[in-house]
């Protein structure tokens, strides 16, 4: 399901809208109605950096981390500010996240924070950082991914009003750890970016897996700070997807069409796959299923006619199994067959005499 | 290794935007710092040798560089070529310029890390004459072997040469390339020369590259044609004439404007008595590996 293109405000403003315009609602009612979605579409007039970068780390893996920042240090578009959320990091790797931060340029490093944060799930950081974010939208980067040139130019060049979820395409590539030639802790690129991910996003399709990492959104501050979400702390894992989710739902998402990231799939070594057991992640993903099936949820335009395609996709595939199961299709095709069989077996006897006849011209010439 | 060696760093400009010049430079002098920091590098240098048919900079616009340069103790130099001399012979005029003890060739517009000069002078020593960054967010494919990173040749995106060395085998091949396989030549020669070519993961540069959403790469008519002319020359220099028969068959069934005309220049070369002397005869160095120069690792 790709929702309609063009869409400048948020599902949820739509559809106070739509019930503030119909021709015989109560006009209070309506006024009301109209007053909240001005609220909600009023500009903000804040002085803000287009984009605030949440970027946590651990401080384990010192050489992605640094590849972060030097694809951050290196964007076309600069109007963002970054913010380090070193996370459980031990005194060691703490020290080296600040080794790394002391080495940037100045004047990168002065749109860039660390904020320490002790304890908690994967979601604490994060939440910790929106409360610190003053951008208009926020991202999320882990420190171990790569962005091209122009993630956040392409992020500006997409964003309306501010009130919706913007979403850009993503690579996948491989490393597997490995020790480099002065002793570093480093890794070999063993794919070439490969964009397996949708390229628009389709919102059906997300409530079944998450098809977009974390970089690949933008998600605007209303989201956090005017419909007062947040990641949800008791998440082990799939805080990614609970967020995007619940968002999407809530404003709507606009597609950027660019490819702006790459996402490092590690084999062998330390990832949150393997950090985190099956359980984890069983149960994570039946909190966020759980969650959302509990709650009543607004569909964006265009889900009517993919709901539909689906709901008789179904209906067709078990009325196909129930066939085959049984007898009621069996029997039918074998009526059929019995009532074409002296037809077929004709036509095979007719053409066998053409052949015939042909050779004996050929032999008699 | 603390030597605190001379450097000079050398950027050929062909009408690039002037602040996309400034922010690498800014970069740049600031991964200078820390390798004098670190005692890797003393004085140093940035020799920028302007191609274009409009001159990029002006003094205005070059300001803030020069701010950024002076700033670490660096000298900015800007030459204004007048002619595009292309990648080799741009880089030969700038090398000509200094008597730095080690030379970092850079892509005008390529923002190095803040470490990158302190890791690729720490390697560059003995018989290392040649290191080369690793490319962000697109890495190049060739293989490296683990642990030394000894490789078939390094790109000049950002690569750290030894004065020495670059000496020693007369710098790039001017005469021969114009604008791609120069470092591929410069590699080979040297490794000819019993030097060894590294790859230094650790040293990272980001070359500002892009990708479809297909994952594809399209390259221009210029790179196509610079790319095939360069293919048939680098399989002729390096003793590969079943190369070169079958790379200009190739490119004849092909047919596309750029191509064609690679093949065109390389038999005007023949028939003119242009083409360069043949080395490796006995194939040492020359990998011709699918249309690549070395292994790849995907």
């Amino acid at each position: 399901m790709t929702e309609t293109s063009g869409q400048q405000q948020s599902t949820f403003v739509g559809l106070l809208d739509i019930v503030a315009g119909r021709r015989k609602v109560d006009p209070e009612l309506a006024a009301r109605l109209t007053a909240v979605s001005q609220y909600l579409n009023q500009p903000d007039e804040a002085d803000r950096p287009f984009l605030t970068v949440l970027l946590r780390t651990q401080g384990r893996r010192a050489e992605p981390f640094k590849d972060a920042l030097l694809c951050l240090a290196a964007q076309t578009d600069e109007d963002f500010e970054v913010i380090v959320l070193e996370h459980d990091a031990i005194p060691e790797d703490a020290r080296d996240v600040r080794r790394v931060l002391e080495r940037l340029p100045e004047r990168f490093a002065a749109r860039v924070q660390l904020a320490e944060v002790n304890g908690g799930t994967r979601a604490k950081p994060l939440n910790v950082g929106v409360e610190l974010a003053r951008g208009r939208y926020i991202a999320v980067y882990d420190d171990d991914d790569l962005l091209f040139g122009n993630w956040v130019e392409e992020f500006k060049r997409t964003a309306g009003s501010g009130n919706r979820l913007l979403r850009a395409v993503v690579a996948n590539q491989s490393v597997r750890p490995e020790m480099w030639p002065q002793d570093q802790d480093g890794f070999r690129t063993t794919s070439w970016p490969r964009p397996e991910y949708p390229d628009h996003f389709d919102l059906l399709q997300h409530l079944l897996v998450n098809f977009s990492p974390f970089m690949s959104w933008a998600f605007p501050r209303a989201l956090f700070h005017t419909y007062g979400l947040r990641f949800d702390e008791e998440l082990q894992v799939c805080e990614d997807w609970d967020v995007i989710l619940r968002g999407s739902l809530l404003c709507g998402v606009d597609d950027v069409a660019a490819l702006t990231s790459i996402y490092r799939r590690w084999e062998g070594g330390e990832s949150s796959y393997t950090r985190h057991s099956s359980i984890d992640w069983r149960e994570s993903e039946q909190r966020v299923i759980d969650r959302i099936n509990e709650s009543s949820i607004t569909m964006p335009p265009g889900a009517m006619e993919s709901m539909r395609r689906m709901v008789l996709y179904n209906t067709a595939l078990d009325n196909y199994r129930f066939m085959f199961n049984g007898t009621s299709l069996r029997r039918p095709l074998n009526h059929l067959w019995d009532a074409a069989r002296p037809g077929v077996k004709l036509a095979v006897k007719v053409r066998n005499r053409i052949r015939r006849l042909r050779r004996r011209r050929r032999d008699v010439q | 290794m603390a030597d605190g060696r001379s450097l000079a760093v050398q950027s050929v400009l062909y009408g690039n935007p002037a602040d996309d010049i400034v922010r690498a430079g800014v970069a740049l002098a600031n991964s200078v710092k820390w390798a004098r920091a670190d005692g890797f590098v003393s004085e140093w240098v940035l020799h920028l040798g302007d191609c274009s048919p409009e001159p990029v900079f002006d003094d205005a616009s070059i300001a803030p560089l020069r701010e950024a340069v002076e700033a670490h103790a660096g000298v900015l130099e800007y030459t204004v070529f007048g002619a595009n001399l292309g990648s080799a012979a741009g880089h030969n005029t700038l090398a000509a310029q200094s008597r730095s003890d080690l030379v970092l060739i850079l892509n005008p517009d390529a923002q190095v890390s803040p470490d990158t000069v302190s890791v690729l002078a720490a390697r560059v020593s003995g018989r290392i004459a040649l290191a080369e960054a690793r490319q962000v967010p697109l890495e190049h494919p060739k293989d490296f072997r683990k642990y030394d990173g000894d490789t078939s040749w390094a790109s000049t995106a950002c690569a750290l040469t030894t004065r020495e060395a670059f000496d020693a085998v007369a710098g790039f091949d001017s005469e021969t390339f114009f604008l791609y396989c120069d470092d591929v030549d410069y590699s080979w020669r040297l490794r000819l020369a019993g030097y060894r070519v590294v790859y230094e993961p650790a040293a990272a540069v980001f070359h500002d590259k892009r990708l479809t959403l297909t994952g594809d790469w399209p390259a221009s008519s210029a790179e196509i044609y610079y790319s095939a002319e360069a293919a048939i020359l680098l399989a002729y220099k390096y003793s590969r004439p079943d190369l070169v028969r079958s790379i200009v068959a190739q490119y004849r069934a092909e047919g596309s404007e750029p191509v064609m005309r690679a093949v065109a220049e390389y038999e005007s070369r023949r028939i003119g008595d242009r083409l360069p002397a043949q080395l490796d005869p006995e194939h040492k160095v020359g990998q011709f590996i699918n249309g690549n120069y070395a292994v790849h690792r995907f």
